[in-house]
């Protein structure tokens, strides 16, 4: 009984702990897609996160907050997107100074505010809930996990299907025949980084006013690093990113039930052990190069 | 058939152009590349644009698709200025254009490429069925389904083809449109081509460098130099010759011209169709004006078919090369086989080339020469077969392995496999002998640019300057840079496929010279070519490539252009 109810447990947190991370993926992986390394999604979630919980306790409200993050990660997606696919400024340096600029900002504030605690409410889904082993983990969640549902296959349904993914696509592999084309790539670029910061808001948000109810330094702690790597892992496929967040959450999970089933580590040792797995795995699965051909570098007409 | 469009074109009145360039001017800093052009171009009119490589025709093109912003003049359609100030613009106003590259994207399939560009759900059904509409309409067989990517040459041009078509666009530009197409290909598509222009009232662009195209497919045709309109002729009133002095400014060897001319009739669809008068006239295969190769250099010429392997032996007409047994074969095929998604692409195939020979491989284009031309450039491994060069097999495993026993390539796709775009000439030029000029580790910036200066004079290659990047050459240009480092490079075979691909008449004299000279300074070559008097003119033998195998090998004297259209369709004669 009790090993039963450990994989149970395990399982329940191991998907809370993936949920935040795969929804952003399926963000990153479309930007990534359209041909942007969006660095700045730790921003999108850490920003998030931090308006949400803002949003939350002024409203009274823990899906305002929720909404209040997608905003902000929208807001975020649209400075990248100029920035970067206006401006013409390089798209690492975009990221990496967006990523500063959110960390140090959210710290600042936080220390200058006190927030109520808010999360939104729970789902419990009767007979299914009690299916042994997975009942629990898959059936009793804040309701923002299902949106996964329905967030996963638009995506996939947007990239693969669409007309817009199909620009998106072009446009990430290979912009100067797209432009020829008669498609405005540095658009569909921004556009593309709208969706992934809605996303990774999403994401972020849920990270505070879902599972914790409060904000904390640093709360997302490079998720969205990790994110960017289960694209890449991933070979750009949603499958196996979203198989790499599983199993990030997976390991995460683990690292926290560990000592409570009486196992100790060495506990630097088990901060970064899902990291490693994750990447080891990522590793293990990675094959061929299925890269968008112009993945991270910028488009100006006339270099042709 | 002629009279009758005669009159059509009688009948309708001397109606507003439906496009009108006044005074366009461009430059590139130093570079003049459009000079005060003026260009009219009539409703169901073909155009001719003519001009050598660097001549300003692509970016006279371009600035009417709005991807390059002239300096000054204007441009009208109909009655009306407009501004074309991006591609979107040019399709709003019916302007397409079948670029000289760059307009696909390879990880699409091909219906995915053709509606890239239009509003609206996808259909994907409706999409194919699209497809094969204007595929069958003009005569461009493809599979909808394929990947870009899995494509040769000549299928993408296809499919940019059917892409521009499919919009119906009331202007239509074809840059180069038949560098990689045969002759048949090229007749079919001319024959459909003018009939539609004629009947749909469209007016048409065609930039070519094969004169024979233009005089037998063009209406009328303008001639650039140095990005000047020097020359300007309603197409019947001119002659091939006149047109090549007039783009090159001096006479033309005829055989150079020949080749331009394109003139052999290929494997049982002669062009006779297309062209009505001119093709009868200097229409004589090269081999009667002079003898079809080099008197051959004597020694190690004689093709070494003594240890030759099954397939060249099965070949008819092979002459046992009497004593040459003693030659060991420069580059060796032997039984290579590849196959890609279960298809055969190359079965068996075996050939031989001597030092100092050159060997023609003729077939008709997607019989397996750029799978051939892949797996000679190390990009792709046989599942079966070896390489010899100089009687030792080479590691096709090891990178650069080719390379370093001595095999230089002019791959058949320059753009994507032999330069490095955004490069400059300079580097470009020296990149396979990076050692030559470095001294310690580092690369002696001196030394590169007296090496690049050097080639770049000794093959005409016209560059803004060494240091710019290789993608702000003409088309034309960045092929020389190509040639100019393989050729440099001190090669002991060399593969040249489609080697005057997008070259001017000029730069064709100058290739076959420098093929003939590299043979007959004891190099293999071995000439990949889809153009029958292009391997009549150069090589010593011909083999025929047919669905991924040899279907026979012939000297060149023996080669009639029968025999070598059964074998091309794959009858093994
Ligand atoms: N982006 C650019 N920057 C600088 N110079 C350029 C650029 N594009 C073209 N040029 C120069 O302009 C001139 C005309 O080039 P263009 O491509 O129009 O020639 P072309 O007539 O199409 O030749 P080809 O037959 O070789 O394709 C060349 O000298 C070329 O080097
Ligand atoms: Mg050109």
């Amino acid at each position: 009984m009790s090993a039963a109810d450990d994989i149970s447990t395990i399982l329940s947190s191991g998907i809370r702990l993936a949920v935040p991370l795969a929804l952003a993926a399926c963000g990153e992986y479309l930007a990534e897609r359209a041909g942007t390394m969006n660095i700045s999604l730790e921003a999108m979630m850490l920003g998030a996160a931090f308006g949400s919980v803002a949003t939350a306790s002024a409203t009274g409200s823990a899906t305002a907050g929720l909404v209040a993050g997608v905003l902000i990660g929208l807001v975020i997606g649209f400075v990248h997107g100029n920035l970067a696919h206006r401006l013409e400024i390089n798209t690492f340096v975009v990221g990496l100074v967006l990523n500063a600029l959110m960390l140090g900002l959210t710290s600042y504030l936080i220390t200058i505010s006190s927030f109520d605690s808010h999360q939104v409410a729970q789902v419990s889904v009767p007979w299914l809930r009690d299916i042994p082993l997975i009942g629990h983990p898959l059936f009793v969640e804040r309701w923002p996990v299902y949106l996964l549902i329905l967030v996963i296959p638009l995506t996939w349904w947007l990239v693969e299907r669409s007309r817009w993914g199909l620009e998106l696509r072009a446009v990430g592999e290979q912009p100067q025949a797209a432009d020829v084309t008669g498609i405005r790539v540095n658009l569909r670029r921004r556009q593309a980084l709208l969706w992934c910061g809605a996303l990774a808001g999403l994401g972020g948000a849920y990270l505070a006013v879902g599972e914790v109810g409060s904000f904390n330094q640093n709360m997302t702690a490079g998720r969205g690093y990790i994110v960017i790597a289960a694209v890449i892992f991933g070979a750009w496929r949603l499958g196996r990113t979203l198989l790499g967040c599983a199993l990030f959450g997976l390991a995460d999970a683990m690292r926290l039930a560990l000592p409570a089933l009486g196992l100790t580590l060495n506990s630097q040792l088990l901060v970064v052990a899902p990291y490693l797995l994750a990447l080891l795995a990522m590793l293990v699965f990675a094959t061929g190069n299925r890269e968008p051909k112009a993945l991270g570098q910028p488009f100006e007409r006339g270099s042709t | 058939m002629r009279t009758v469009d005669e009159r059509a074109r009688e009948l309708t009145p001397p109606s507003t152009p439906a496009l009108r360039l006044r005074g366009i001017s461009k430059r590139y800093g130093p570079v003049v590349a459009s000079d005060d052009v003026d260009l009219d171009v009539e409703h169901g009119e073909i155009h001719g644009l003519l001009g050598e490589n660097g001549a300003g025709k692509s970016t006279l093109m371009k600035i009417l698709l709005g991807l390059v912003q002239r300096d000054s003049g204007t441009i009208m359609r109909g009655d009306t200025p407009v501004d074309v100030h991006n591609p979107q613009a040019a399709v709003a106003l019916g302007i397409g254009m079948v670029h000289q590259h760059f307009s696909l994207i390879d990880a699409l399939t091909v219906w995915e490429n053709v509606i890239l560009g239009d509003t609206g759900r996808i259909d994907r059904a409706a999409a194919c069925r699209q497809v094969e509409e204007v595929s069958r309409r003009y005569g461009l067989p493809i599979d909808p389904a394929a990947r870009v990517d899995r494509l040769s040459a000549g299928e993408r041009q296809r499919v940019e083809l059917i892409k521009c078509l499919r919009r119906d666009p009331s202007v239509l530009i074809l840059d180069e449109p038949t560098s990689v197409l045969t002759q048949a290909e090229s007749a079919e598509l001319f024959t459909v081509l003018r009939h539609v222009v004629r009947a749909e009232n469209r007016a048409v662009i065609l930039i070519s460098h094969k004169l024979a195209e233009i005089t037998a497919a063009t209406d009328r045709v303008t001639v650039l130099r140095k990005g000047r309109v020097v020359f300007h002729s309603a197409t019947r009133d001119t002659t091939p010759p006149e047109l090549a002095r007039w783009m090159v400014g001096r006479d033309v060897s005829l055989r150079a011209e020949g080749a331009a001319l394109g003139m052999l009739p290929v494997d049982g669809a002669p062009p006779a169709g297309t062209a009505p008068a001119e093709t009868a006239s200097p229409g004589t295969p090269p081999s009667e004006d002079t003898p079809p190769t080099e008197p051959p250099a004597e020694p190690p010429a004689e093709p070494a078919a003594a240890p030759a392997p099954p397939a060249v032996a099965a070949a008819p007409g092979v002459p046992s090369g009497g004593a040459a047994t003693e030659i060991v074969p420069a580059l060796r095929l032997s039984g290579l086989t590849v196959t890609t998604d279960g298809v055969t692409v190359l079965s068996d195939l075996s050939l031989d080339v001597a030092p100092g020979e050159i060997v023609g491989l003729y077939g008709v284009e997607g019989n397996g020469q750029s799978t051939l031309g892949d797996l000679l450039s190390g990009l792709l491994l046989p599942a079966s077969g070896t390489v010899e060069l100089a009687g030792r097999p080479v590691e096709l495993e090891r990178p650069g392995a080719l390379h370093r026993a001595g095999l230089g390539i002019i791959p058949e796709d320059r753009h994507s496999s032999g330069v490095v775009l955004d490069m400059s000439v300079a580097e470009n030029l020296v990149m396979k002998s990076v050692g030559d000029v470095s001294g310690r580790g580092f690369v002696s910036r001196r030394k590169m640019h007296a090496v690049a200066r050097r080639l770049a004079a000794e093959f005409n290659i016209v560059a803004p300057s060494l240091d710019a990047p290789v993608r702000s050459l003409s088309g034309g240009n960045q092929q020389r840079v190509v040639l100019a480092r393989e050729l440099s490079a001190g090669p002991c075979v060399l593969v040249a496929a489609q080697p005057t691909h997008g070259l001017d008449v000029g730069a064709i004299e100058d290739m076959y010279r420098r093929l003939r000279e590299a043979a007959s300074g004891g190099v293999a070559v071995l000439l990949i070519s889809t153009e029958l008097e292009e391997v009549m003119a150069l090589a010593s033998r011909i083999a025929v490539i047919s669905s991924g195998r040899i279907t026979g090998v012939l000297p060149t004297a023996e080669a009639t252009a029968e025999r070598l259209g059964m074998l091309v369709g794959g009858v093994a004669a």
